[in-house]
């Protein structure tokens, strides 16, 4: 009995300082490049784009979801099936995950959430599902209507928000609205406050499921220009800076006490001509398109842009994902563009009106990628816009002339023909029937080989006839301070921010 | 009677002050010439500009002046960040400044000046409503009144001069009048009214002549303050639109390059704004002595 | 005293009746309303859900009022991107653009008084040219050029100051001088005439002969009343610099009105846009006022007069 006891006093004390350490203490501060938007806070309206991540991995958790090592990481899922005939799938839930707001974790929050998605490819993830069933409080079944070897890519990755679970009873207490005033998740952090357009903080939840966070504080400070983010960087204002490009990179590079962290994630800009379906415009030649192409001098941004460090694309599916086929490159030949223009009735160029952007990529390779074009005679102007208006306006089919577009959301080239190149994607303003009916022939294709092929004619399709204009696929350059002692940049593969963030470390002396 | 003697010294103090900083004689031959050189770069740009303004070549990026080690004589004051010659956008960028700058002040001066003589001299419920009015748009500062047009009405460089035209009208109405209302007690002006000449011949014969002046001083005051409102539109975004090269558009591209060192995409076109400015105050410091001394309440 | 003041109270509610008019008139009569003030990109029928709402069909005057009515209840609307009322947004950065615009307006005191009255104490010798040039500099430089030459050299030169962002009082040093820099020549200018005007007056010429010595002549009898003017100038000058803050405000990214409004125009948030420039011309309209009453009772000379 007494030994028993002093084990147990010097198992406690033992422990203790270890409880202690668990603690979360310290503060990470990052200089955010873009507005933070309400809705990002809220998985049910996720855009297509890979940005809300950075405050779902922060604030919730998905039942799957990428992690260092696994890109289809079982979280708030303990396992899933798949039944033998393909039809259905079933998660086993973790036990014992709790809300921020103590609610507990059950099937019932898993349909709600699926229900309640409104955000990219909710119609088809609609459309494929015939019900979820709540087999039982932990355990949910999604029955197809018939099998659909994406699912899992839809369902379980960021290519949408749908996994992402959030709290039902809270969400119909307070409402959509509510909710994005006051989000509450199942995530390592949750809300503290937000300031429009100036910073928001969130703090550690210590019963996170899987582990308490070591670092106590995070505040995302909105930082729009570029200078100024490397200017708070340099004093030590922020921790982590992100989108750090051209002639800032090269200065961040030379300052001693700070580095250069660039991510990579399958994201690639590309030119969209929405006038070439329209006859009367000279974009519908597709010469004009294949002029457009070689106009640009895609290594040149590269190195201008992103140091070297970015890699130039020629298909608008990223080189790193899924039934990716690799193109004949377009090369920069300025005069072959124009001959092209010339065979095509344009001798002396034309007036190719607006290019709109997205702030900050149509800032940095929008800019120079107009300027190529009118060198060779394409006389466009640059337009740039704030990213949720851009996305918001570009899906209602409301921006007109040539969009510079990228896309940073995960998936496969299935996901990215069906968002850009199929009638019925969001974000597409024409395409070819073709193309269409290759589409649903690969999308009821259990084979993959035979999918593959018929992926791979769709690309080759798309490039054939100059639907777009690829331009790069991006480096994320980031700059880190000294006290970052993890920053958590790459470490969730294709993953351009800093996650997990209950792994992330501050130096607190 | 002391007091009248002791004001005129201390107006003949000012006076003295004014001219003791202009030449010897009084003419203000510096500023002349640069505006003078400003006008010739904005009409003989396209002789001028060794290169295509709104296209560069990216491979030549950041090149610092002609002077500086890495500098080259094909770009004698740089390029900027997409390896567009500043030497061929500052001098493009002088006749978007000298054209939105003088249109503006025409269209300005035209309106207040009008609109300032009608008040003075008619008096009554018009001088009422117009005073109501001028008082009111007086209230809010230029460069915030100018953006919320330009955000209503978007901007082009056309809607740029109206723009400003429609925001700084106000200045001379307010001094137009107070010059129209003394002018109505001079004798001449009671003559032709005693005459039987039409409220229309006088305004036009007896009383705009007259605040010709008034309007040609307050004119080249304007100049500056309308050059350095049109530079912050575009410095914020909502000037005449890109690639169209503006001094204001440039310094707001050339702040990112503030921090690598590239200063000469910053202090170059902002000395620009700064010289134009600069000679027109001077300028309209000069005639306001030369044409009235009256008119010290500028 | 009542009616003087009365009087200047009728005038001011007229200016702001008229401000009120001429934003909504510029916005209705400039193209489609409905396009400006819904967010950008919103569906067919959200436009038509506002039209509706806005009564867009109701005759102009019905609308103004309705406008009206909700500016008086401090609705100022919706900012379409930060989803909270623009009036909230609009009083939590009002604050900072005070604390900036008080120490410009501190700094340009603080250098344009001494320099004014050493000018005019020292008429047409060396002081005084420094004096005119500084004038001349001062208000022919725009204050973003001024911000981005100061970023230039202690920030990025010699590292003495951040370049921009807030926080810290060094934060604030560069902002304010940028700010100030114009309204210090301003200062200097009207402080030296006012200051020369006083020099010359009888009381002035009174205490000289009665044998005190120079300095407490300025000192005690110039000084007070030549500062009259310059004072009153600087309370409307506070408000003024607090409006045209916009352009420091962004080179050196201060969260003040300023900012709001460069945010308002590149979101194309435009319910921002609106609020901050009336809310900026009620409250210029409103010191003016008081600084005229203000002046009235000072002076009794004005109150009978025009």
């Amino acid at each position: 009995m007494k030994t028993g006891a002093l084990v147990l006093v010097v198992v406690s004390l033992l422990l203790l300082p270890a409880a202690a350490a668990a603690a979360p203490e310290g503060t990470l501060t990052w200089a955010v490049h873009v507005s933070v938007a309400p809705t990002w806070f809220d998985p049910a309206e996720t855009a297509g784009i890979v940005t809300p991540f950075m405050l779902l991995y922060a604030m919730h958790d998905a039942l799957v979801k990428p992690m260092p090592g696994n890109a289809m990481t079982p979280s708030l899922a303990e396992s899933w099936s798949v039944s033998k005939d393909g039809l259905a799938y079933e998660f086993v839930l973790r036990k014992n995950v709790k809300f921020h707001n103590g609610d507990p974790m059950t099937a019932e929050d898993v349909k709600f959430s699926f229900e309640r998605y409104r955000g990219a490819s909710a119609s088809l993830l609609k459309a494929r599902v015939a019900r979820v069933e709540i087999v039982d409080p932990h355990r949910v079944r999604f029955v197809l209507k018939q099998p659909w070897p994406d699912f899992m890519t839809f369902y379980a990755t960021p290519a949408t928000g749908a996994a992402w679970i959030v709290p039902k009873r809270y969400v119909e207490k307070v409402g959509d609205e509510g909710f994005k005033k006051a989000p509450v998740g199942a995530g390592p952090y949750r809300l503290v406050s937000f300031r429009p357009g100036v910073e928001l903080t969130l703090e550690a939840f210590e019963q996170f499921w899987r582990k308490t966070p070591s670092v106590k504080t995070l505040v995302f400070r909105v930082v729009p220009d570029e200078s100024t983010r490397l200017a708070a960087l340099k004093r030590g204002e922020v921790d982590i800076a992100y989108s750090i490009t051209g002639a800032l990179a090269e200065e961040l590079k030379r300052t001693p006490g700070l580095t250069l962290a660039p991510t990579h994630f399958t994201f690639t800009t590309w030119l969209l001509f929405t006038e070439q379906w329209d006859p009367k415009s000279p974009w519908h030649d597709r010469r004009v398109r294949l002029a457009a192409n070689h106009a640009i001098d895609r290594q040149g941004i590269n190195q201008a842009v992103y140091l070297g460090l970015a890699k130039p694309a020629h298909n608008f599916v990223p080189s790193g994902m899924e039934y990716f086929w690799t193109p004949p490159p377009h090369a920069y030949d300025p005069r072959r563009a124009r001959a092209l223009l010339a065979e095509a009735g344009y001798p002396n160029g034309f007036d190719a009106g607006e290019v709109t952007g997205e702030m900050i990529y149509g800032g940095a390779i929008g800019e120079p990628v107009v300027n190529y074009l009118q060198a060779v005679g394409i006389r466009a102007k640059l337009r740039l816009m704030e990213r949720a208006a851009f996305y918001k306006e570009y899906g209602e089919k409301k921006l007109r002339g040539t969009l510079h577009t990228g896309s940073g959301a995960p998936g496969n080239a299935a996901t990215r023909i069906d968002t850009y190149a199929v009638t019925g994607g969001r974000y597409v303003y024409g395409t070819y029937p073709e193309i269409d009916g290759l589409f649903s022939e690969q999308a009821n294709e259990t084979n993959p080989r035979a999918r593959q092929q018929i992926l791979h004619k769709i690309q080759q399709l798309i490039h054939e006839r100059a639907m777009f204009a690829p331009i790069i696929e991006p480096a994320f350059l980031n700059g880190v301070g000294p006290r970052a002692a993890v920053h958590g940049l790459g470490l969730v593969a294709n993953f351009p921010y800093s996650s997990p963030y209950e792994d992330l470390k501050v130096k607190t002396r | 009677m002391a007091v009248r003697a002791e004001t005129s010294r201390a107006a003949g103090l000012t006076l003295a002050w004014r001219f003791a900083a202009l030449r010897a004689n009084g003419f203000p031959l510096i500023p002349i010439t640069i505006l003078a050189v400003l006008a010739l770069v904005a009409v003989f740009a396209e002789a001028l500009a060794p290169h295509d303004p709104e296209v560069g070549v990216l491979g030549e990026r950041f090149k610092p002046p002609a002077w500086q080690a890495g500098g080259s004589e094909r770009y004698l004051l740089g390029t900027d960040h997409l390896g567009r010659d500043v030497l061929s956008r500052l001098i493009y960028g002088a006749r978007v400044s000298m054209v939105v700058g003088l249109a503006a002040v025409a269209f300005a001066g035209t309106l207040g000046t009008a609109l300032g003589i009608l008040s003075g001299y008619l008096g009554g419920w018009v001088d009422q409503v117009i005073m109501r009015v001028t008082d009111a748009w007086l209230a809010l500062p230029g460069l915030t009144f100018a953006i919320f047009l330009a955000a209503v009405v978007g901007p082009s460089a056309m809607n740029i001069v109206i723009i400003l035209g429609a925001v700084y009208w106000t200045r001379y109405a307010r001094v137009i009048r107070g010059e129209v209302l003394s002018l109505k007690e001079r004798d001449f002006v009671r003559l032709a009214i005693v005459a039987n000449c039409s409220k229309w011949t006088i305004m036009r014969r007896h009383i705009l002549p007259n605040v010709a002046n008034s309007a040609v001083v307050l004119g080249t005051l304007m100049l500056g303050v309308v050059i350095v409102t049109e530079a912050s539109l575009s410095f914020l975004g909502v000037g005449v639109p890109p690639p169209q090269p503006a001094w204001g558009l440039m310094l707001a591209d050339g702040k990112k390059g503030l921090m690598a060192g590239y200063w000469w995409l910053t202090v170059l076109p902002g000395s620009c704004i700064m010289l134009m400015v600069l000679s027109a105050n001077l300028l309209g410091d000069w005639l306001r002595v030369k044409l009235d001394p009256q008119l010290r309440q500028l | 005293m009542k009616t003087y003041i009365l009087r200047r109270l009728g005038y001011s509610l007229i200016s702001l009746v008229l401000l009120s008019v001429t934003i909504f008139l510029f916005v209705r009569v400039t193209g489609d309303p409905a396009v400006l003030l819904v967010e950008p990109g919103a569906s067919k029928a959200d436009v038509d859900a506002l039209r509706a709402q806005l009564g867009l069909d109701r005759p102009l005057w019905e609308q103004y009022v309705a406008f009206v009515r909700s500016l008086l209840r401090g609705d100022f609307g919706q900012s379409f991107y930060y989803r909270t009322p623009v009036f909230d947004l609009y009083l939590s950065r009002l604050p900072n653009s005070l604390l900036l615009a008080a120490c410009a307006m501190a700094f340009s005191l603080l250098v344009g008084i001494p320099t004014g009255i050493l000018a005019a104490v020292r008429v047409n010798r060396w002081w005084d040219s420094v004096g005119k040039i500084f004038a001349l500099l001062g208000l022919s430089m725009p204050a973003f050029w001024v911000g981005l030459v100061m970023i230039l050299f202690f920030s990025v030169y010699l590292g003495w100051l951040p370049s921009s962002g807030s926080g810290t009082a060094a934060h604030l040093v560069m902002p304010a001088v940028a700010l100030g820099w114009y309204f210090a020549a301003a200062h200097m200018r009207l402080t030296r005439s006012s200051m020369l005007e006083v020099l010359g007056s009888e009381y002035v010429k009174l205490a000289r002969l009665k044998g005190l010595p120079e300095a407490l002549v300025i000192a005690k009898h110039a000084f007070k009343n030549a500062l009259i003017p310059v004072l009153t100038l600087a309370g409307i000058n506070l408000v003024i610099m607090v409006n045209v803050a916009v352009v420091v405000e962004t080179v050196f990214a201060w969260p003040g009105i300023g900012r709001l409004l460069y945010e308002g125009i590149t979101f194309r948030d435009f319910p921002v846009v609106q609020a901050t420039v009336l809310l900026g011309g009620a409250m210029i309209v409103a010191v003016n006022l008081v600084v005229d009453v203000l002046y009235a009772v000072i002076d009794p000379r004005i109150r009978y007069g025009r």
